[in-house]
């Protein structure tokens, strides 16, 4: 084995670029891998950081009581009176009584607003207190008229304390001055999440919530626990109020954001693993690619008496050492890859805490076990044929790798098609709730399928290559050259498939996200063409609610007819949380068509109205008339009734309560947007002069024309789509490498013709052409398979939204179109690398070489 | 016939009757040195050869004696240490891949001494491939004339695979004739061949040159195969040491063992 050994390192060493390259390939998967994890577990880390920096000296909350989960910012608040109780309770050394507010927003001194979606800036209340995070840095504690802004926000913005600022609240804007600086905790970093403070009745007087806070801290007397003074102040506790020691507080963000923070660490997985299933193709075809060159030594050791087994062990070492190399290697680029990852978030203007970096133990695991794995399973295969050379077969000149057995393969490839098939469908229509496993089959499904199709394509790919190969012929100036590329293309059907497979497999998933967005827009569009009769919205532009004075006061416009608010909360019904939608009922039939199937709820609604989208109507069991109990985080359990049920679940989701409803059970009374329907032969653009007051005002909403609402609602799936692709963009970069591996082979292989077309007339420009149009045929076969593919998996994925999101297919033949070109042109980029080495081959050395 | 010394001076390599018009190709003086140091190899010593048109030359050495290299550096296919090589008027010793290239598919024809063919190709496809490299339209009538000459008509269509060695050798033959070439350069053309398809392959080479004014220059170590040549020059240690006119296989063969000897 030792001779075997030395062998393969010599060879290694003999051939370093071709094991470059496919080293090169596993490692980007592995990188791929190691980031995700890499990001995940540092962004878990630093928001554990900050939450124990936040809770520090809180020794226990008090707030409201509900078993709903919110995060951070929910719409229920209590009685400031409250913390009246609380200061005669033994054991307490300080109450802090705190709001805060996603509908106050300061504006910067161009009279922009401070925040934005990706970075929000929160108003709280402040008083300087030791309870709670917050440190002074400059200037002093606001009062009233005053305000205090964190110093990342402030350098950022340009604001100096002493300039005077327009805060806007409830009512539309008011100048603050800036007196203070201010930041959280020691080290001032909760990334770009901005926070104004201000004096605590001040905040509560600027989005009307008088008398109310969201949570009063308390910090205990030394020596006294957290949990006995919970408890303590518990007992004292009004019904509907709650006392939270810091551990369950502490840990109960924990899990949330956790739960975000694994989502995010999974999708990024989700990538890499399409990244690392791509390169096993790449690498299986190197492998054969290296180990066909050696046929000839290969057989000479096996002359010499080396077994079969020390063949293949030799082969497996090989694949040993890369996949070694690239894990290690795979480790520094996962980690460099998650830094350009993080570096791409902050430019994007994701707020997050500066991420650790975070390489533990399981990473490291993961990173062997992933590069040495996928190495050495796509080197079983070639192994096996390598170790079947027999001695003087390889001495015989044309020796090529025989095809492996043909119904074998068949059968293997019916039956991965079936399991794939079988997979999709679960993992897209299955109900099971587990949403980790009908990801995870439809994962393996998905796999399964594309190595099916990958398995079948060699039965169509030389006719396929010869018909794509056929404008070759007829190329100017070139047409030998032409037809031999698309010649070479056609005639190894195994080579041209497996080639192709790792573009297939990316651009099919490229094909399926264009599908599924596309669909998506198209069913927005048209659901808000046939379904919104109003002619402007309003909406926050960070996306959170603000006050209902702004409705108020657009309702007061002549150009107006009415206005509509809606608002978007959470109740328990039927066992679970859901999103509830509240608006008036009564307007219904004027802004908007939902589709009404049964009942008549515009028909004098009131508190106790509920109204159903049919599926979930048939999913409880009950019908118009019938009661369903309703659980509300400030409202406690509400005996509602089914007041009518609905088709068309666009804009208002499953669940519809009257406006009055969302009054009486819900203490937050700000609206998430407002739909305006204008007067009878006012135009928009009398409309948007009528508005521009008021917008100006209160510069953080948006006051959009229903077109141009669309169009940003579009404008964010396409970002989406985008950044989609730039991810699925590395599957193809190594779907890529391995067109350049193959071509690369594909010129060894064919030397002494290339040689011998030199010696009679071909110039070094024609040999170029002639490996790079090959590969150029190979791409396109790639691609056009794959967006097929993709097609029909975009279709699946589209069926299994539910329908109030899409609700039809539009597949972007344009677009998919430039894909299968850019493809296209990527294959004959990526065999340039192999065309210049054929064009500089020695003429000779060629023409000899047997 | 003098001794082997007698003949081994310079001069007597040009032919008597031959002014530098009548070559169609010169070499001046050509070197070609491998290597380095203690591994140099010296391939081609100072050789001072012509080529005279529409003859069939013979060039003979035993192996390592540089016969081989002679061909390929005149033919433009290898490059020289030292020297010039004319292809008529042309020099060809400074031209770039591009020209050298360009002077290979025009002017001169290739037949080797296996491997000739490209496999993807019909046999038709091949012969005509330096005009299709081109971009030219062959002289069809010419081409036909070729073809049924060298018996290929029922082959044309055919892959090398589907076709023997003798015809194969044919094939190249007929490729190398189409193109019309100043030279047609032949290594070993034979060598892989059984006595009697080779010896049809010489009949046509000679028949080429006898009947098209064709110049064809070839490498061999058949003395056979040599007989059918208008000059055999024989090569030892990279240097021309003897030539001879008008041969016949006992007369190469004597040569052979003098030098041998």
């Amino acid at each position: 084995m030792r001779a075997m050994v030395l062998l393969s390192l010599r060879n290694i060493r003999k051939n370093k670029i071709r094991f470059g390259l496919t080293t090169f390939a596993v490692l980007l998967g592995v990188s791929f891998v190691v980031a995700s994890f890499v990001l995940s577990d540092g962004l878990r880390s630093s928001l554990n950081t900050m939450i124990g920096t936040g809770f520090e000296n809180v020794d226990v909350q008090v707030r409201a009581e509900s078993d709903l989960d919110e995060i951070a910012f929910t719409d229920r608040q209590i009685d400031e009176s409250v913390a009246d109780i609380l200061v005669d309770i033994d054991g307490v050394a300080a109450v802090n009584p705190n709001t805060d507010s996603m509908s106050v927003t300061p504006l910067n001194g161009n009279g922009e607003p401070l925040g934005s979606m990706m970075s929000p800036v929160v108003a709280v209340s402040w008083d300087g207190s030791e309870i709670g995070a917050l440190r002074l840095v400059d200037g002093r504690v606001p009062g009233p008229g005053e305000f205090v802004l964190d110093q990342a926000t402030a350098e950022r913005e340009n604001m100096v304390i002493g300039q005077s600022y327009d805060v806007v609240g409830s009512r539309g804007p008011e100048p603050f001055e800036l007196v203070g600086i201010n930041r959280f905790g020691e080290e001032g970093t909760l990334g770009d999440f901005g926070m104004a403070s201000f004096q605590l009745a001040e905040l509560q007087r600027l989005d009307e919530s008088e008398g109310l806070v969201r949570y009063i801290d308390v910090a205990g007397e030394p020596g006294v626990g957290a949990e006995v003074l919970a408890s303590r102040i518990d007992a004292a506790l009004p019904s509907g109020v709650e006392a939270v020691a810091q551990e369950a507080l502490v840990s109960e963000l924990e899990d949330e954001l956790s739960g975000i923070i694994s989502i995010f660490g999974n999708v990024l997985l989700a990538f890499a693993l399409v990244a690392v299933f791509v390169s096993t193709f790449i690498i299986g075809n190197t492998f054969n690619i290296l180990l066909g060159q050696r046929v000839r030594q290969l057989s000479l050791l096996r002359a010499l008496g080396a077994s079969s087994r020390q063949i293949r062990f030799g082969a497996l070492f090989e694949a040993l050492v890369i996949g070694l190399v690239a894990s290690i290697v795979g480790l520094a680029g996962g980690v460099g890859l998650a830094l350009g990852l993080r570096w791409i978030m902050d430019l994007m203007g994701l707020s997050l805490p500066t991420i650790d970096i975070i390489i533990n133990a399981r990473t490291i695991i993961l990173a062997l076990v992933v590069g040495i794995g996928v190495t050495l399973v796509a080197s079983l295969s070639p192994a096996r044929r390598a170790a079947s050379i027999s001695p003087m077969a390889g001495m015989r000149a044309g020796f090529r790798f025989g095809s492996g057995e043909g119904t074998k393969r068949t059968i293997i490839a019916i039956v991965l098609a079936v399991i794939g098939a079988a997979g999709i469908a679960y993992g897209l229509f299955g109900g099971s709730d587990n949403t980790a496993l009908l990801f995870s089959v439809l994962g393996l499904g998905a796999v399964c399928a594309f190595v099916a199709v990958s398995m079948f394509s060699p039965l169509f790919s030389s006719p396929s290559a010869s018909f794509l190969g056929l404008p070759l012929e007829h190329l100017p100036g070139n047409k030998i050259t032409g037809h031999m590329a698309r010649k070479n293309a056609a005639k190894n059907n195994k080579r041209t498939a497996s080639t192709a497979a790792g573009l297939m497999i990316g651009l099919a998933l490229i094909a399926m996200a264009s599908v599924v967005a596309t669909s998506l827009k198209s069913s927005f569009r048209a659901e808000m063409e046939s379904t919104v009769v109003s002619d402007y919205f309003v909406t926050a532009s960070n996306q959170s609610s603000f006050s209902g004075r702004v409705g108020e006061q657009v309702a007061a416009l002549p150009e107006v007819e009415s206005v509509y608010s809606v608002r978007y909360g959470n109740a328990r019904i039927g066992g679970e949380q859901h999103g509830v939608t509240a608006a008036e009922i009564e307007l219904l039939d004027e802004l908007l068509d939902v589709g009404l199937v049964s009942g008549d709820p515009t028909a004098s609604p009131d508190a106790t109205d509920l109204l159903l989208q049919s599926d979930v109507a048939e999913e409880l069991g009950v019908a118009v008339g019938d009661t369903v109990p309703v659980d509300f985080a400030a409202g406690g359990t509400v005996t509602m009734t089914v007041s009518g049920i609905y088709e068309n679940s666009f804009l208002v989701g499953d669940y519809m309560i009257d406006l009055s409803a969302w009054e009486s059970y819900f203490t937050d009374q700000n609206d998430a947007t407002l739909s305006i329907k204008l007067a009878d032969g006012v135009t928009l653009e009398e409309a948007g002069e009528a508005l521009q007051p008021l917008a100006a005002a209160f510069p953080q909403l948006e006051f959009e024309t229903n077109a141009e609402f669309q169009e940003r609602v579009e404008g964010q799936l396409d970002t989406l789509l985008i950044i989609i692709n730039v991810f699925l963009g590395l599957a193809i970069v190594i779907a890529l490498l391995g067109i350049t591996n193959t071509m690369a082979l594909s010129v060894l292989e064919r030397t002494r013709e290339i040689g011998l077309m030199r010696a009679i007339g071909m110039t070094r420009r024609q040999t170029r052409s002639l490996v790079r149009l090959e590969a150029g045929v190979v791409s396109v076969f790639g691609a056009l398979l794959g967006v097929a593919v993709g097609i029909i998996f975009g279709w699946f994925a589209v069926l299994a939204i539910p329908g109030e999101m899409i609700d039809r297919l539009t597949i972007p033949y344009l677009s998919l179109a430039i894909y299968v070109v850019i493809a296209a042109v990527a294959g004959l980029v990526a065999a340039s690398f192999p065309a210049r080495r054929a064009s500089r081959l020695n003429i000779l050395d060629s023409i000899n070489e047997m | 016939m003098g001794t082997l010394e007698d003949r081994s001076t310079r001069d007597s390599i040009f032919p008597t009757t031959g002014n530098s018009a009548a070559m169609a190709a010169t070499a001046t003086g050509i070197t070609k040195r491998y290597g380095e140091g203690n591994t140099e190899v010296l391939a081609l010593d100072h050789i001072d050869v012509g080529f005279i048109a529409s003859k069939l030359t013979a060039i003979m050495g035993p192996s390592g004696s540089g016969k081989s290299t002679l061909l390929h550096c005149v033919a433009g296919l290898d490059e020289l240490t030292e020297g010039e090589v004319r292809i008529g008027q042309t020099s060809i010793s400074g031209l770039s891949d591009q020209a050298l290239t360009l002077l290979r598919r025009e002017r001169l024809g290739f037949i080797f001494q296996s491997f000739n063919l490209v496999p993807t190709l019909t046999a038709e496809e091949n012969i005509l491939l330096p005009l299709l490299l081109g971009g030219e339209k062959p002289d069809r009538e010419w081409e036909q004339r070729v073809i049924s000459s060298l018996g290929l008509d029922d082959r044309l269509h055919h892959h090398p695979d589907e076709l023997s060695g003798g015809q194969q050798q044919r094939v190249a033959v007929a490729r190398a004739l189409v193109s019309k070439p100043e030279i047609i350069f032949a290594d070993e053309p034979t060598g892989n061949l059984d006595s009697s398809a080779g010896a049809e392959v010489l009949g046509f080479l000679r028949r080429a040159v006898d009947d098209f004014d064709q110049t064809v220059v070839m490498v061999t170590h058949d003395p056979a195969a040599a007989s059918y040549a208008d000059t055999v020059i024989f090569l030892r240690d990279g240097r021309l040491v003897d030539t001879l006119e008008n041969p016949t296989t006992e007369l190469v063969l004597d040569r052979i063992r003098a030098l041998e000897g």
